[in-house]
């Protein structure tokens, strides 16, 4: 019964978005808006019938009914609710049954709110999400069907995978991530609107702005939630392994970042109008092919990648997008050309172009290493591995000009930079960067790299807390305000330009963090009888206790240790190693004691059975919340520059409607606008 | 996304220390007395462990998915970094030790490709494709300010926003 329904409503989706898909792209031929209204309509219907569809696996999940492939894989009547729930993401059908639903959804939100909007544009961003969403429910009705019934009906499941049942994270990490991931359809979907359409001007910009930087934010919190739940759940301390799965979350985010910079020049200059759209394409290709990478099997070997059909799919879809797109950017090339003019090389502009290059000089290479081990094997008939050295070694030094440029683009002006502005600008955090480096010397900050990239950093935050600063001092000069009042009318007056400066001071606090984090880290493993202490660093870890207990889907054993500096203890830890059925080893779970300056990380990583002794690997980390925090400061920032540009600016801000700004004046007119 | 295969892969190959014990069914003692045994201190000879540190992470941990030796909470990875600081104090190079690991498992147990052969391509392509795309940008700007300077000379009114 629970599979008939859930065929019938991915039978549904298939054939409903294929039919939209259908009359929307025949409404963009013959311009009858009769045909946008049914897409529009379809899309709504896809939307509900994922859904449906969805809605029927969580209850299968719940009701523990065995009797659906998906259910009988990852389901166990002994899983507490929340993790039964959340199994729906944990294996490759229903993460793809999940991802079919946020882009049913995404296509459905979009087609909402520009219903009377975008006339032109519309009807070919539905049929290309409709599309999209047809691909995806194929996939569903096919090679990944989380439907398909059982028979006979096993009387239980062996459970998610124990990791994924081991943190609450898990309910968090995975949907941000997808959110972010699913939805750079979205931005696709107007890209090659702009293309089919050939209103390649500022147009679809303003439209895809929001829904760029929505799933960006999602995709943020994604990765950030993703590298705490490494650290608090996998127990080596790190918190990102350059590990395939990781890089193919990032790929996409950094296209996507870059994307949302260069259409600032496009707004402004009315250029890289071919380079928007093709990071727009770029970003959404890169989000199926890590896909594909990740759910392939590819990584692991060329044969797990031939036994599936998820693959074969995933390659195919990614090869009819790329060539589809690309074909019609060609096909439009007149219409995208475009010169601006500029009077100084030391322009925002300049800057803009570096960032840009910077991004996909970025991608590139986390694209090329993840890739290599393939393409060695290939050419040499070797196996070899590219691993964390080589990510860091290659991205070090990008990263370090991107925190420059974090901080000097900001400053440029658009078109010129005059020596005098420069001097005003640039003087002072200089100097106080020159000085914080010397006094970091001073202090003992001998890791070269960590006090450049610390003393950059204070440049970076210099310069925008200048941007902040000098339109403030202004303020109270001229208007005479006070402090809170000018600083409140200079951001809200641009809150997408204050906001992108507050993400642009979350990089920075994070990327202090990981500085201090990977070169100050200290480590040790000691194995203590009951009572014994350890010291280490300016810690003393004492074991207090070791005993064993019983919790409904798993058994543990946890440690007790007391925790604390000099001679008193001031705190209690318990990491615990945690057995689960269906899993031989025993999955740990560290104890983290975070403080502002330093975490205390504990490991349990072995016991002798009769509870005698119990090794425990110790690991100060220097300053890890920052990093947590800095991707706090980045999601909070996006979530003020959008506040500008959606439906809250459009209802309450009493902001006059975006339209194209043919005549714009400098700063005063940038309400909600460019830079 | 960033779930499954990387964890199962976790889940099945790492832990290995506490791996050879079977579930405890509260064998254990509830509570041992903190007694008043002395503070012991941690085996740490910094300069030797900053060693075994800088090339256990160029290692990879043969059992795991993505993480070096170092990184690797495994029972292998333990076993390896032990071999290694026992190498270490026996006089070996670092050299030495990674030639006899890549004798063992090949190339691939190097996390960092070495630069040779093929493998220039991993390491200089990105380069080029930086340096290219400098010299690019730079072209791109020059043009830009060249258009400036024409459409400055052209107009004699001011173009503020010449792009238009």
């Amino acid at each position: 019964m629970t599979s008939t329904i859930g065929y019938i409503s991915v039978g549904g989706a298939l054939l409903l978005s294929l039919a939209g898909a259908t009359l929307a792209f025949v409404g963009v031929r013959t311009g009858n808006p009769g045909m946008a209204r049914l897409a529009r309509r379809a899309t709504y219907g896809v939307f509900g019938l994922a859904t449906l569809a969805i809605g029927t696996m969580v209850y299968a999940l719940v009701a523990h009914d065995f009797s659906v492939s998906y259910v009988a894989q990852v389901g166990s009547r002994s899983t507490p609710l929340f993790y039964t729930v959340i199994s729906l993401w944990s294996s490759l059908d229903g993460s793809i049954l999940f991802w079919g639903w946020i882009v049913a959804g995404y296509s459905a939100a979009v087609v909402y709110v520009y219903r009377n909007r975008h006339r032109g544009l519309m009807p070919a961003v539905t049929g290309t999400l409709l599309a999209v969403n047809a691909f995806f429910w194929l996939l569903l009705a096919w090679p990944a069907n989380p439907f398909t019934p059982v028979w006979p009906v096993p009387a239980d499941g062996p459970g998610p995978n124990p990791l994924l049942q081991n943190h609450p994270f898990m309910g968090l990490h995975p949907p941000l991530l997808y959110l972010g991931y699913v939805g750079m359809a979205v931005p696709f979907a107007f890209g090659i609107a702009a293309l089919v359409t050939g209103k390649v001007g500022g147009d679809w910009i303003r439209a895809v702005r929001r829904w760029v930087m929505a799933p960006w934010i999602f995709l943020t919190a994604g990765i950030v939630a993703g590298a705490w739940w490494s650290y608090e759940v996998l127990g080596w301390g790190g918190y990102w392994a350059w590990d395939p799965v990781e890089n193919a979350s990032f790929l996409p985010w950094l296209t996507a970042t870059a994307f949302l910079h260069s259409i600032m020049v496009q707004e402004r200059r009315q250029t890289l109008k071919t380079w928007n759209i093709l990071l727009v394409i770029a970003t959404f290709v890169l989000t199926l092919f890590g896909t594909f990478l990740t759910r392939s099997g590819i990584l692991e070997s060329v044969h797990a990648f031939s036994e599936g059909l998820i693959g074969p799919f995933f390659l195919g879809f990614i090869a009819l997008v790329m060539i589809v797109s690309l074909a019609l950017v060609v096909w439009r090339s007149d219409e995208l050309r475009s010169e601006p003019a500029l009077d100084s090389i030391a322009s925002r502009e300049t800057a803009f172009l570096l960032n840009n290059l910077l991004f996909v000089a970025f991608t590139f290479t986390v694209l090329l290493g993840t890739m290599y081990p393939i393409l060695a094997e290939a050419a040499r008939g070797v196996k070899v591995s590219v691993g964390a050295p080589y990510f860091n070694q290659m991205s070090v030094p990008i990263a370090l000009l991107l925190i420059f440029l974090l901080g000097v683009g900001p400053a440029l002006p658009w078109r010129r930079g005059s020596p005098e502005l420069l001097r005003k600008k640039f003087l002072w955090p200089t100097a106080v960067a020159l000085l914080a480096g010397v006094i970091l010397f001073a202090l003992g900050a001998r890791h070269l790299l960590t006090l450049f990239t610390l003393t950059l950093a204070v440049l970076a935050t210099g310069l925008i807390v200048g941007e902040f600063w000098l339109p403030v001092k202004a303020r109270r000069q001229n208007h005479g305000e006070g402090l809170g009042a000018a600083l409140a009318t200079v951001v809200n007056k641009n809150r997408r330009r204050h906001g992108g400066y507050v993400v642009h001071l979350g990089v920075i606090v994070m990327a202090v963090g990981i500085a201090l984090s990977s070169t100050y880290r200290a480590e040790t493993e000691a194995t203590l009888r009951p009572g014994q202490a350890v010291a280490f660093e300016d810690y003393t870890v004492r074991l207090d206790s070791l005993y064993a207990g019983r919790e409904p889907h798993r058994d543990f054993v946890e440690a007790a240790f007391s925790v604390g500096s000099g001679g008193s203890y001031s705190g209690v830890l318990r990491p615990r190693l945690n057995y689960y059925p269906m899993s031989t080893q025993p999955i740990g779970t560290p104890a983290v004691r975070t403080r502002p300056r330093e975490d205390l990380y504990l490991s349990l990583m072995a016991y002798a059975q009769n509870g005698s002794t119990a090794t425990v690997n110790i690991i100060v980390n220097p300053m890890v919340v920052w990093i947590w925090v800095g991707g706090g400061i980045c999601v909070f920032g996006a979530l003020f520059a959008i506040s500008s540009m959606g439906f809250v600016a459009e209802r309450f801000g009493g902001r006059k409607k975006k339209t194209a700004r043919e005549t714009p004046k400098p700063v005063e007119a940038g309400v909600g606008g460019a830079d | 996304m960033s779930l499954t295969r990387r964890h199962v892969a976790f889940a099945l190959l790492t832990w290995l220390p506490a791996a050879a014990v079977p579930v405890p069914a509260a064998a254990l003692p509830q509570e041992a007395k903190p007694g008043d045994a002395p503070v012991v201190e941690a085996e740490h000879d910094p300069e030797l462990e900053a060693q075994v540190r800088e090339l256990a992470s160029r290692l990879r941990c043969p059992t795991c998915r993505a993480l070096s030796v170092q990184d690797s909470p495994s029972g292998m990875a333990q076993e390896m970094k032990d071999l290694i600081r026992e190498q270490l104090k026996a006089g070996k190079t670092p050299e030495e030790i990674t030639a006899y690991f890549v004798d063992r498992y090949g190339e691939w147990i190097l996390l960092k490709p070495t630069a040779q052969g093929f493998n220039w391509t991993v390491w200089l392509l990105p380069v080029l494709l930086l340096a290219g795309g400098l010299f690019f940008v730079l072209m791109t700007a020059r043009r830009w300010v060249e258009e400036g300077r024409a459409r400055a000379t052209a107009l004699t009114e001011d173009g503020d926003e010449g792009g238009v």
